[in-house]
């Protein structure tokens, strides 16, 4: 196209686009639903990333269809950002986020938690004691943890985990305002698979920054249960350039399950972390992150394989165990996805474009998925990874394009890591109006 | 302007061929893909800010254009679009590009901008940017709509422009005429009116609604 004048060319082309332009306003033809009109009805559990975007996308697609979300809270505390609230950047009412914006595109919101699904019946049973009945339910519960011999949920109001934000996060923040400058924190990450990879990691960050600047005397201390973790060369030269990682005066100190020899015990009476090589330490401030598992309507409904998270067809989201049920987002084995907001918004809408079709009588259509994931290290310190996937059926997984996607490059300027900042910032913004309008 | 009736007769062919392909797909399918943009760019591709551009409503050359460049990692530099853009062929591209180029630039990010640069550098833009982003820059017929667009976005390119990191002269779709006219405008915009008149020029585009 060398030399090609770009006027000369729209100008002969215009129509082109203007016709392409029209047909995707074509509206679709739904065939009827058994369960709720002629459109059909679907009942979405959990109104969190996932089955925020399941039901946005679902009402984008085919305003007809009738939507309903059950939900517990009234509002949503994102985790992503949570830990610029720990940091002390942002605070928690500017992570959160309601659920006006789906309510006015005609989506019921009901606050009330699932207790059991009949996937014969396709009936939702409530706490409140209501009964919905479906052509199609999405799960998207997010994650519970796995109660271990480490932390009981009992512990949590001490030994916070801070990995479903909202109230967690608020305990924390003020346990680190109110360590003493020379106070130590300690951070325990899970072991794999878990909600966002880098999340434990751009937290010791964050946290990291805020002793640096109020109580330069503290550390961090990262017990961890793995050897690697996500994004590890881009985090380890961040905390050098930073935080004096690698000095003894290091802001920072990450410990393998191979130097530790693994976790042995974890008191929140002594407020003490036991490891197997390295005995007991005391620390002001213990954030455990317990191992994860899927959600438990998850369980209750029966949708989880034996480790704990939900088999699914990865083209429509729908069930492996129960035909009609979805499930997505963080309780769903949807490899090669990681457990990320970015990953759950993807699926919402290849889940619901699937929906819309299935309710029409169509093929289900070919999905397309993106992921990316940006983490803060510091001020005007981003970087990011990101894929842009596509099923491939021999192998069942949604796999990355290869030669696409990829982490910020380690020699990235300083410029491109403030930039990396503003566009996570945008992201944020971007994605929860994404979500939630 | 360079005569290349031809090549954009050919070019705009094969651009209605494409154009036929696309729309025999479903409609789904465009929108599949270009949905997975709205986390980043926001929904229907306008931005909430406070950085990411909208995509909304700019021409579909333009769009194609920037991921092509991206794609080919040569003439745009980016945080992380080198790496989203290598994962779409250029029929998706195409189809992407067609979708957001169908949709309406929305300004709803809450910019803040100042008043009294934004008022110098109306001056400069009828000056010097009009005759290309016409209509003080609402124009998306030919080239990117710049007005209320993204200030820290705006800013980035035109400190890219400077440094030369965003390469007028490796665009594979502008005339050389174009190229002369854009650098020479661009660089009049830095040596005569510096810095603040480059902030003024930015805040004139960042403050329309």
């Amino acid at each position: 196209m060398s030399n090609m004048n770009r006027r000369k060319f729209l100008k002969t082309t215009g129509g082109a686009a203007a016709v392409a332009g029209a047909t995707l306003a074509a509206p679709s033809i739904a065939n009827a639903g058994s369960h709720g009109g002629k459109h059909g009805k679907v009942v979405v559990v959990g109104g969190g990333v996932a089955g925020a975007t399941t039901a946005r996308y679902l009402k984008i697609g085919n305003p007809e269809i009738d939507v309903t979300i059950v939900e517990p809270n009234a509002s949503y505390h994102t985790c992503f950002m949570s830990n610029e609230v720990l940091g002390g950047e942002r605070t928690l009412s500017q992570i959160e986020q309601n659920y006006d914006g789906l309510t006015k595109m005609g989506i019921k919101v009901i606050k009330d938690s699932v207790t059991g699904i009949d996937a014969a019946k396709k009936t939702v049973m409530t706490k409140g004691g209501t009964k919905l009945s479906y052509d199609h339910c999405v799960v998207a519960p997010g994650i519970d943890f796995k109660v271990d011999e480490f932390a009981s949920v009992g512990d949590f109001d001490k030994i916070t985990h801070a990995w479903k934000a909202g109230p967690q996060t608020a305990i924390m923040r003020k346990q680190l305002e109110a360590m003493p400058d020379g106070g130590t924190v300690c951070i325990v990450p899970p072991t794999n698979p878990f909600r966002c990879p880098p999340g434990p990691y751009e937290r010791t960050s964050l946290i990291a920054g805020y002793l640096k600047h109020h109580k330069p005397k503290s550390k961090v201390v990262v017990i961890d249960r793995k050897d690697k973790f996500s994004k590890m060369g881009l985090f380890t030269q961040a905390w050098k350039d930073l935080y004096g990682y690698g000095t003894d005066k290091s802001l920072i100190e990450w410990r393998s399950a191979a130097d530790t020899g693994g976790l042995d015990g974890i008191s929140a009476a002594d407020m003490t972390v036991e490891t197997l090589s390295g005995g007991k330490e005391k620390f002001d401030v213990i954030n455990y992150i317990p191992p994860q598992k899927a959600g438990m309507i998850a369980f209750t409904a029966g949708l989880t394989n034996d480790k704990g998270w939900c088999d699914v067809d990865k083209t429509t989201f729908e069930s492996k165990v129960h035909k009609g049920i979805h499930v997505l987002g963080d309780a769903s084995v949807a490899t090669k996805m990681p457990k990320s907001g970015y990953a759950a918004n993807s699926q919402g809408k290849v889940c619901a474009a699937a929906i819309v079709n299935m309710l029409a009588g169509k093929p289900v259509g070919t999905p397309s998925y993106v992921n990316t994931c940006y983490s803060i290290a510091g001020q005007d310190y981003g970087f990011s990874v990101a894929a842009v996937y596509r099923y491939n059926a021999e192998g069942d997984i949604i796999a990355g394009v290869k030669g696409a996607g990829g982490l910020t490059p380690t020699d990235a300027s300083a410029e491109m890591r403030r930039r990396e900042v503003e566009f996570a910032y945008s992201w944020y913004n971007n994605i929860c109006k994404d979500t939630w309008g | 302007m360079r005569k290349s009736m031809t090549y954009a007769l050919a070019a705009g062919a094969l651009f209605g061929l494409i154009g036929v392909s696309s729309a025999q797909a479903s409609d789904a399918e465009a929108s599949m893909l270009a949905n997975t943009c709205n986390g980043c760019h926001g929904p229907d591709g306008v931005s909430q800010g406070p950085a990411a551009p909208t995509i909304a409503g700019m021409n579909k050359f333009y769009l194609v254009e920037s991921m092509k460049a991206y794609k080919a990692g040569t003439n745009r530099p980016s945080t992380i679009m080198q790496r989203i853009a290598k994962g779409y062929t250029d029929a998706e591209i195409d189809k992407i590009a067609g979708f957001f180029a169908s949709k309406e630039f929305g300004r709803v990010a809450m910019q803040k901008t100042d008043n009294a640069a934004a008022e110098k550098g109306k001056a400069l833009v009828k000056d010097l940017c009009e005759s290309c982003h016409e209509k003080d820059g609402y124009a998306a017929e030919d080239y990117p709509v710049l007005a209320g667009q993204m200030l820290p976005y705006l800013r980035n390119n035109l400190t890219d422009f400077k440094s030369g990191m965003r390469s007028i002269d490796a665009n594979p779709n502008m005339s050389d005429k174009e190229k002369r006219k854009k650098k020479r405008t661009l660089s009049e915009l830095a040596e005569k009116h510096g810095d603040a008149g480059v902030e003024a020029v930015l805040q004139f585009y960042a403050s329309r609604k």
